[in-house]
């Protein structure tokens, strides 16, 4: 047969640490994805054999050469530079955790390693730990609680425990909060939560909060147009006076309040409070690595906002045409942005300064993360790789019937997921930034 | 003088006699005429022709003259035959025959005539000429088969003189110049040659002229009437004019009056109605007539191809297979009605068995042909859609689902915060669902009783509430988690700690507050009581300042308009009587107008002046939606018979347009705010999107251009989307439909 016999010339080129001698090979044109792979495990005499998969102009193939050749209309005669990568495994379903409400926010950041921690339209901040079960919940908020996040202590204020989690979230009830939430390590005594600080900026619903990686600042975000900026340190006095409510408001609180009246959660005022945004900011995040001092946000007004934290000013603004942002990510080495906007893309920003911008793709190539996941309101969560942006490498459907996915955590192979449906813990590859 | 008193006595006497002679003589004249020629004719001739040269006999031919012509030739024969007298000598002298006497024959004692001896002479020598036949005149072709040609005087046969022989014949025609003009002669039978006025008369025959060698085809014309000075100097009769060219004819009069007569007495019908009952055939392949119109071209029959060819190259020739499927397939089902076969020569060829049919099936063509002839206009179906620009340019614009919102029974209606954030949306089991546009996840619920019929929210900025309602009542809800500062100023909008003065003339419509302490999230801060029996309130629109309210309720036939002053806590009846059911109205966006639509009229009233301005008149029968244009100057109006009609207020009173495209009743209509997009829903469960640019310039006309189908909803009951809304701020569209979801659609 004649189709048997063609073959085509190809080259192969990898980032990952088995390289092949740069030489042409002539490969069978029915060969696929297994076959290659196996060559590659041969030609290299691997020990334990690793998958491979393989990018052709940055797309993963899927069918046997000859198919994509005659696809793409590429020629016999033609030399094919085909980059090989480990393989993804799908991944898998390890846990699901029904929740009552919907989960606003997963975090899987717990320094224990065993721990996840959710964040509900309930106003209750949930703990879990490997076995599904409930290791506590407390109601952090009277309203619907939109982020969390975990704050990294500083290891020279507070004595090492192991126990101890500093966790701050965001609301609807137009504040934030910092809670320290105690797990003791025996069983007998019951785990224990204590709001320390109550975030008072914003005029309208919160939207996001970071914290930055030594754990000594805040960021949050807001539908006010406003990012607030606060230190995690506990005030000991209310810095924002109450409003002057009136009369019949005071009756009614004294009324709530009743007898607790002891243990009032002090007011914080923010540090500084960054104004630029025209419409509503849905997230902000702080830079990562030699970026700490910066910030990035996005927000309803199509932009992408980069913001000098020290100073207070937004140093860059990355406009683009009716895509209200809803989320954003930074790469690992932090000079590239992935923002999700409302009509269903997924742009990469190169949010290096100006100046010292050079062309992006050769900084994309030899990122060391080119993979990243995103959940979607059609309860898919998919898993992308930079370099093969046509289609998803792979994807799971975490609830049926179409239940939005409205936060993913990604740590340490796991990839938490919560959303209408509750919370899922899926096993995944490897973040390659933890 | 003497000889015609003698002449006349002799003709008294032989009467009989001479007229017997005279008869004969003539017969014989004219057989010798023929006979002999042109001896004895010359000789008459002479006589006849030149009596002038008698000079003697003056008299006597003034007398023959005066005898008259009738006459005449009996006198020349008489004069012949008398011969005697005084005038004989004179004739004598004249004639060169030997003249006749009459003498008593001795034996029968009759009369005879006696020629005196004929001197033989050397001209009376006629031995050397040939001795004419003297058979008479009888046909000749009696004696065709015969040796003879006739019997002599004596009764003997005259015998057929001796032909040559062809021989003769031939060496006569070398020999003899005039052999070729001769003809044969029957009667003398011989060959005579032709004279040359004969000859002359073949050659005009011949020649195709007019045989008389005398015509003059090209005489000059005598111009009698023509010309200068000759017209009509010569009638054409001298006849004076009669009298009938002038004088009208009697009868003509009475056989006019007669039909006269018949007409008014009815026996003839005037313009009698012309019914041609037959039907007029004609040939329509023929030629063109006057009649009819020129005759249609007639269908061509196929060419033939090659594989008709009686020798056709090989790959035209069927395989066995294939002769073996033509042959089991159904004859109407073949792809052609013959097998191509393969002679060798064309001698070879078989007659052809298939004539009649393929003549009939001809003939079948032509007859079931089309016999009128369609006139296809060239006309590009593209070209006639106008110019639009592509969907594409005109982004941004709801194009996906992004939302969905449960409720348990239909969502008739739903509101979007001014701020865009936040949507509140009513059903039919009496549940107001509180959620976020961008996530959809229901923040608060309230139950009332009964049907949520309208819902809105208030369009101030400063303050934050929204309108629900329901069954003879309004009620003002504020959503929770506000900012203490507006949640007071709402407060104290909502519910001001000292009420405004009651108005004087005490209205039907109470507003209550309940007492401060009673407040919670869960009930209305404040209620509006509507007249009792007015029905659910269908419809609840803002003026644009938030402070005015104006309902719509379906219960009452009078009084179902209301206009609400919140921060005067007083309501009023704008109308007094309305003519016809009201069925929704509008706060104009810029000026105190106030658009009222009833079942198949929008009325449009200046409130500060309260008068009516126009009437608008779509031609809906049943209006079901409406909205006003950002601008204020154009109007869409829904019906529920699927019309759409767009008003140019400051143009005219009639539609500017009227599109129709759904293909159940329209629902609901929003102009977005901001964006120049209009949305339509309709009960077959679809959204369009419009692109609707209004310019400033008045002489543009608006650009309506639509963008989008967004389907989705679930017709249930008969129902699709009962209510749309837009999102402030955002291209993003809320609608309601009837199977309890409520969408967001984003662009």
């Amino acid at each position: 047969m004649a189709s048997s016999t063609a073959s085509c010339s190809v080259i192969f080129t990898t980032q990952t640490p088995y390289p092949l001698p740069t030489q042409k090979y002539m490969i069978p044109s029915i060969w696929k994805r297994f076959h290659l792979s196996q060559l590659i495990n041969k030609a290299l005499a691997l020990t334990k054999p690793i998958p491979f998969d393989f990018l052709v102009k940055g797309e993963l193939l899927r069918t046997s050469l000859g198919e994509w050749c005659a696809e793409n209309g590429v020629g016999e005669e033609e030399t094919l530079e085909l980059e090989y990568i480990e393989s993804v495994m799908p991944p898998q379903k390890m846990s699901d955790i029904p929740h009552e409400d919907w989960v606003s926010s997963v975090s899987c950041q717990l320094k224990s390693l065993s721990h996840f921690i959710t964040a509900s339209y309930d106003g209750t901040v949930r703990l879990f730990d490997y076995s599904q079960k409930l290791v506590f919940n407390t109601s952090a908020h009277a309203a619907p609680i939109t982020s969390l996040c975990m704050i990294p202590e500083p290891q020279s204020t507070i004595e090492i425990d192991e126990s101890s989690h500093l966790i701050a979230t965001s609301s609807h009830d137009l504040t934030a909060q910092i809670t320290r939430i105690s797990l003791p390590s025996d069983a007998t005594s019951k785990p224990q939560s204590e709001p320390l600080a109550r975030l008072h900026l914003h005029t309208a619903p919160v939207s996001s909060i970071a914290s930055n990686s030594s754990g000594n600042h805040l960021l949050t975000s807001s539908w006010d147009t406003l990012i607030g900026l606060w230190d995690t340190t506990v005030p000991t006095t209310d810095e924002v006076a109450e409003l002057p409510i009136n009369e019949r408001e005071r009756k009614k609180r004294r009324k709530l309040n009743g007898g607790t009246g002891g243990s009032v959660v002090k007011r914080k005022a923010p540090t500084m409070v960054l104004k630029s945004h025209t419409a509503r900011v849905s997230r902000v995040v702080f830079g990562i690595s030699d970026n700490e001092d910066k910030a990035y946000s996005c927000g309803f007004d199509s932009t992408v906002r980069i913001w000098d934290i020290e100073n207070g000013v937004c140093t860059r603004t990355i406009t683009s045409s009716e895509k209200p942002f809803l989320d954003i990510a930074l790469n690992s080495d932090g000079h590239t942005a992935l923002a999700a906007s409302t009509d269903r893309t997924v742009t990469l920003y190169d949010v290096r300064e100006a100046t010292s911008s050079t062309t992006s793709s050769g900084s994309l190539l030899h990122s060391t993360t080119p993979s990243f996941f995103t959940g979607a309101y059609d309860g898919v969560v998919r898993l992308w790789d930079l370099r093969s942006m046509k289609s998803a490498i792979t994807s799971f459907k975490a609830w049926s019937d179409m239940k939005k996915v409205l936060s993913i955590d990604w740590k340490r192979g796991m990839v938490g997921v919560g959303g209408e449906g509750g919370f899922e813990v899926w096993k995944a590859v490897e973040d390659i930034r933890s | 003088m003497t000889a015609p008193t003698r002449s006349s006595k002799k003709r008294k006497q032989d009467d009989e006699d001479e007229a017997l002679v005279a008869s004969n003589n003539i017969n014989i004249e004219m057989q010798s005429d023929e006979e002999e020629g042109e001896e004895i004719e010359s000789d008459d001739g002479g006589v006849d022709e030149f009596p002038e040269i008698d000079a003697g006999s003056d008299e006597d031919s003034e007398e023959d003259w005066g005898n008259g012509s009738d006459e005449e030739e009996s006198d020349d024969e008489e004069d012949g035959a008398n011969g005697e007298g005084s005038d004989d000598n004179s004739q004598e002298d004249l004639h060169i025959f030997p003249t006749a006497k009459t003498i008593v024959s001795d034996i029968t004692g009759q009369e005879k005539r006696v020629y005196p001896e004929i001197e033989p002479e050397y001209d009376s020598d006629s031995s050397t000429e040939d001795t004419p036949n003297r058979v008479g005149d009888i046909p000749m072709h009696w004696y065709d088969d015969l040796p003879h040609v006739g019997y002599d005087m004596d009764g003997q046969r005259v015998l057929k003189p001796a032909r040559g022989d062809e021989l003769d014949r031939f060496l006569n025609t070398v020999e003899d110049p005039t052999s070729w003009t001769s003809a044969f002669d029957k009667k003398a039978q011989a060959d005579k040659p032709l004279t040359a006025e004969e000859l002359d008369i073949i050659r005009r025959l011949y020649a195709n002229e007019n045989p008389d060698a005398n015509y003059d085809p090209y005489e000059p014309l005598t111009e009698w009437f023509t010309g200068k000075g000759k017209e009509e100097i010569m009638p054409l009769t001298a006849a004076p004019e009669p009298k009938r060219r002038w004088v009208p004819s009697k009868w003509e009069h009475k056989k006019v009056m007669k039909i006269v007569r018949a007409i008014r007495q009815g026996r003839i019908l005037p313009n009698k109605t012309k019914t041609t009952s037959q039907p007029q055939f004609y040939a329509i392949w023929n030629d063109s007539s006057v009649s009819h119109a020129p005759p249609l071209p007639a269908p061509k029959p196929p060419l033939p191809t090659n594989s008709e060819s009686y020798n056709p190259p090989e790959e035209y020739l069927p395989s066995e297979e294939e002769k073996q499927q033509w042959k089991e397939m159904d004859p109407e089902d073949r792809e052609r009605d013959y097998l191509p076969q393969k002679y060798s020569a064309l001698r070879l060829v078989p007659g052809y068995d298939r004539f009649i049919k393929d003549r009939f099936n001809r003939q079948l063509d032509l007859y079931m042909a089309p016999r009128v002839q369609r006139v296809k206009l060239n006309i590009d179906p593209n070209s006639l859609i106008p110019k639009l620009p592509s969907p594409a340019s005109l982004k941004p614009f709801p194009n996906y689902k992004s939302l969905r919102v449960i409720h348990q029974s239909m969502a008739r209606c739903v509101s979007v915060s001014p701020d865009g954030a936040w949507v509140v949306s009513g059903d039919e089991s009496g549940f107001v669902g509180l959620w976020e546009v961008n996530v959809g996840r229901e923040v608060k619920k309230w139950k009332f009783n009964g049907k949520i019929g309208s819902i809105e929210w208030c369009p101030r900025t400063d303050v934050t509430y929204f309108v629900v309602g329901t069954e003879d009542m309004l009620h003002f809800l504020i959503p929770p988690n506000l900012p203490p500062s507006v949640l007071q100023l709402t407060q104290s909008i909502l519910a001001p700690s000292t009420l405004p003065p009651a108005p004087e003339i005490p209205s039907p419509v109470k507003w209550s507050t309940p007492s401060s302490d009673s407040w919670t999230d869960e009930t209305a801060i404040l209620t509006v009581h509507l007249p009792p029996s007015s029905g659910l309130t269908t419809q609840l629109t803002w003026h644009r300042r938030g402070d005015y309210l104006a309902s719509v309720s379906i219960g009452a036939s009078q009084g179902a308009v209301w206009i609400h002053q919140v921060s005067r806590r007083h309501s009023q009846a704008p109308f007094r009587k309305v003519r016809g059911k009201v069925q929704l109205v509008l706060f104009h966006p810029m000026k105190p107008y106030f658009f009222v639509a009833t079942q198949q009229y929008v009325r449009m009233y200046n409130l500060s002046e309260q008068k009516l301005l126009k009437t608008l008149q779509p031609g809906i029968k049943w209006i079901s939606s409406m909205d006003v244009h950002p601008s204020g100057d154009h109007l869409i109006v829904g019906g529920y018979d699927r019309k759409l009609c767009w008003f140019d207020l400051e143009l005219s009173d009639k539609p500017y347009k009227v599109l129709r495209y759904h293909t159940r009743a329209i629902r609901s209509l929003h102009f977005h705010p901001t964006y120049p997009l209009f949305a339509s829903s309709s009960d077959d469960g679809v959204i369009q999107i419009f692109h609707a640019r209004v310019y400033n310039d008045l002489m543009t006309d608006p650009l309506i251009v639509p963008l989008k189908i967004l389907r989705g909803h679930e017709i249930t009951k008969g129902l699709g989307v009962l209510q749309i809304k837009w999102c402030n701020r955002r291209p993003w569209l809320i609608s309601g439909g009837a199977d309890g979801t409520v969408n967001v659609w984003c662009s």
